[in-house]
């Protein structure tokens, strides 16, 4: 039986009354529907795979090639390699997943969100999941092609511990662009302007083409609170067995604990910040409406 | 009321956009308005693209925004360098911040005109009323993207004052060619702006998440353009393009000019420029020479680029499509 199909109820007050399965499935049904189209706007826009695929794959070379004008030892280019790849979900989190909603609003699409009979982490949800594969896509390019073209060797000894580092490191990232989505529809038009805020200096911060232990005191800071960072010095000291790491570095025991606290307290504190703004959002009005 | 009490039409005599007095419609308003016009349309959009960039925080705040990304992109290669030379090439390194400060140019550049077309697309649902009122399109976008190279020359400005205080970077006003700097970053900035057309009408094309266009080709430009490594490490096709590429002999161009005898990006050992010219490295004149060219071709096919974007937009009803993802 279709959960929309009409039932006769004796109020209004009793039709609204919905079981656990149809909440369930109404919320998966909306995530799948909030990732359909980034999944399938991959394949009606070829052009997303030279201008976000191939170029960022250049973009990732001229850090290569700084370290071999320097002669650096082989596994900077592969610290560069990785750092690439996941700049994809950096930058999909930025840009849409933190300023998704913004955007939303400003598309007259959010008062739509707030009045639909789902949970709207639901719609979150969907958003993260259709980013990461876009970025996935992306971020696999990346990756294989440059460690062909400029013969990086990974060194791994647990490749369990590496992806579940890997997947940690997505859920906290993510967890991250839902707190930053809230908090960009708080803030407006400076969210666009935070977005600029949110590459270079956090690329800066988080190590991403070197160990992000050399910046000492601020690396540290950068590892307690960037899922980049923290995310991205795990997963290296896992590719790259052996490869010495500045005195401080955090072990990888310690990184994933700071990355399932990270997941959990992001993703927490965006599901209350969220249920405020929705409240918020059917009482004022404004909030949710286009140019208000 | 008869013919001979009727109004005489006088055509052109309305002030402003007023109806005219004798009520009929005045076919000089059809006509070619003149330069006059065209330039007030510009000023109004350089006004538009300022206030919309730097009127949404305080003056203090906006600065930071605007420096924190070219700083913090010179930091990291700074960083990268010390990590591997441990600070033993000062050359080198006054080499890339100023290489990363130029960048920041370019990279606003590039990013005004594609995000002025997805601004008033996507975002304000401007661009069909912009595109039929009397203001030349292009022109229009020029304008609006004169704020954002503008905030893109603070932020290099900065990123090399923060390189010669606290970075090394060697300066010497006496030494600097000031001639030869104001024309290279003439030339250099209309090149940028090429460019940045051309992402425009490619902007014009594509569907909202262009908006991480403008870094992806900024991007994969920062390969072959020397800016912080020379061009000879690369291969030798790389090499061919980097040359072709207006971007190359602009930074070498402000290097050259404005700090004398460091190292250079387009010749040395084992570089194509050598292979072919035989010569170490081009001399200033050649390299404004370049310049010139490359940027007065770039600039012809941005364009014409423009031009069949714009006509393909305006076929297939771009102008007013907005997209979601």
């Amino acid at each position: 039986m279709s959960l929309y199909e009409h039932r006769r109820t004796a109020s209004p007050a009793a039709a609204a009354e919905w079981s656990r399965r149809q909440i369930v499935m109404t919320d998966l049904r909306s995530v799948y529907g909030r990732a359909y189209p980034r999944m399938s706007g991959m394949l009606r826009e070829p052009s997303w795979m030279f201008f976000e695929v191939l170029l960022p794959f250049l973009a990732t070379s001229a850090f290569v090639f700084v370290y071999r004008a320097l002669q650096a030892p082989p596994q900077y280019v592969g610290f560069v390699v990785l750092g690439g790849a996941l700049t994809a979900f950096w930058l999909n989190v930025v840009w849409m997943m933190a300023g998704q909603l913004y955007w939303e609003k400003a598309q007259g699409n959010l008062e739509l969100f707030f009045a639909a009979p789902m949970g709207f982490m639901a719609i979150l949800f969907g958003m993260a999941m259709g980013g990461m594969v876009m970025s996935s896509v992306r971020a696999i390019v990346v990756l294989v092609v440059a460690t062909v073209v400029y013969g990086v060797t990974f060194e791994v000894d647990q490749w369990f511990l590496l992806i579940a580092v890997f997947l940690l490191t997505l859920a906290a990232l993510y967890g991250l662009g839902m707190v930053m989505a809230g908090l960009y529809l708080v803030w407006g038009r400076e969210a666009f302007q935070l977005n600029q805020l949110f590459v270079e200096p956090v690329y800066f911060v988080s190590g991403l083409n070197f160990p992000v232990m050399s910046l000492g005191l601020l690396g540290a800071l950068a590892i307690a609170t960037i899922p980049l960072a923290v995310g991205l010095d795990a997963m290296r000291q896992l590719a790259f067995v052996g490869s010495p790491f500045p005195p401080g570095t955090p072990s990888v025991e310690v990184e994933i604990g700071i990355l399932i606290a990270m997941a959990i307290g992001f993703t927490l504190f965006a599901r209350v910040m969220l249920a405020a703004l929705e409240r918020r959002a059917r009482r004022v009005g404004s909030l949710s409406v286009r140019w208000q | 009321m008869t013919a001979s009490t009727a109004p005489v039409p006088v055509p052109g005599t309305t002030p402003g956009l007023a109806s005219p007095e004798w009520g009929g419609f005045d076919p000089s308003r059809t006509s070619d308005p003149g330069s006059g016009a065209a330039w007030r349309g510009f000023g109004a959009a350089v006004r538009l693209g300022w206030q919309m960039e730097a009127n949404w925080t305080d003056p203090f705040l906006f600065f930071v925004y605007s420096v924190a990304k070219p700083v913090s992109a010179a930091l990291i290669l700074v960083v990268m360098l010390s990590i591997i030379s441990g600070n033993q090439d000062p050359e080198y390194r006054s080499f890339v911040v100023v290489g990363t400060a130029l960048w920041s140019l370019v990279l606003a550049g590039i990013a005004g005109l594609a995000w002025s077309v997805l601004d008033d697309r996507e975002r304000y649902r401007m661009l069909k009323y912009t595109y039929v009122s009397p203001a030349d399109f292009m022109l229009h976008l020029l304008g609006r993207g004169v704020a954002r190279v503008a905030v893109g020359a603070m932020g290099a400005i900065i990123t090399i004052v923060v390189g010669i205080l606290f970075l090394g970077v060697p300066f010497d006003a006496a030494t600097v060619d000031w001639v030869g700097f104001a024309l290279v970053m003439t030339l250099g900035i209309v090149a940028i702006v090429a460019i940045g057309v051309m992402l425009a009408a490619v902007c014009l094309q594509t569907r909202q998440e262009s908006w991480s266009y403008p870094d992806a080709v900024a991007g994969a430009l920062f390969l072959v353009s020397g800016a912080v490594f020379p061009l000879s490490v690369l291969p030798l096709v790389a090499q061919a393009i980097g040359l072709a590429n207006p971007l190359t002999w602009w930074i070498q161009g402000v290097r050259d000019t404005m700090f004398p005898g460091g190292v250079n990006a387009i010749g040395g050992s084992g570089s194509l420029w050598m292979q072919a010219t035989g010569s170490v490295a081009p001399d200033t004149t050649t390299t404004i020479l370049v310049l010139l060219v490359s940027g007065g071709l770039v600039t012809l096919v941005a364009t014409t680029i423009f031009r069949i974007s714009e006509r393909r937009a305006r076929d297939r009803g771009l102008l007013d499509r907005t997209t979601g993802s």
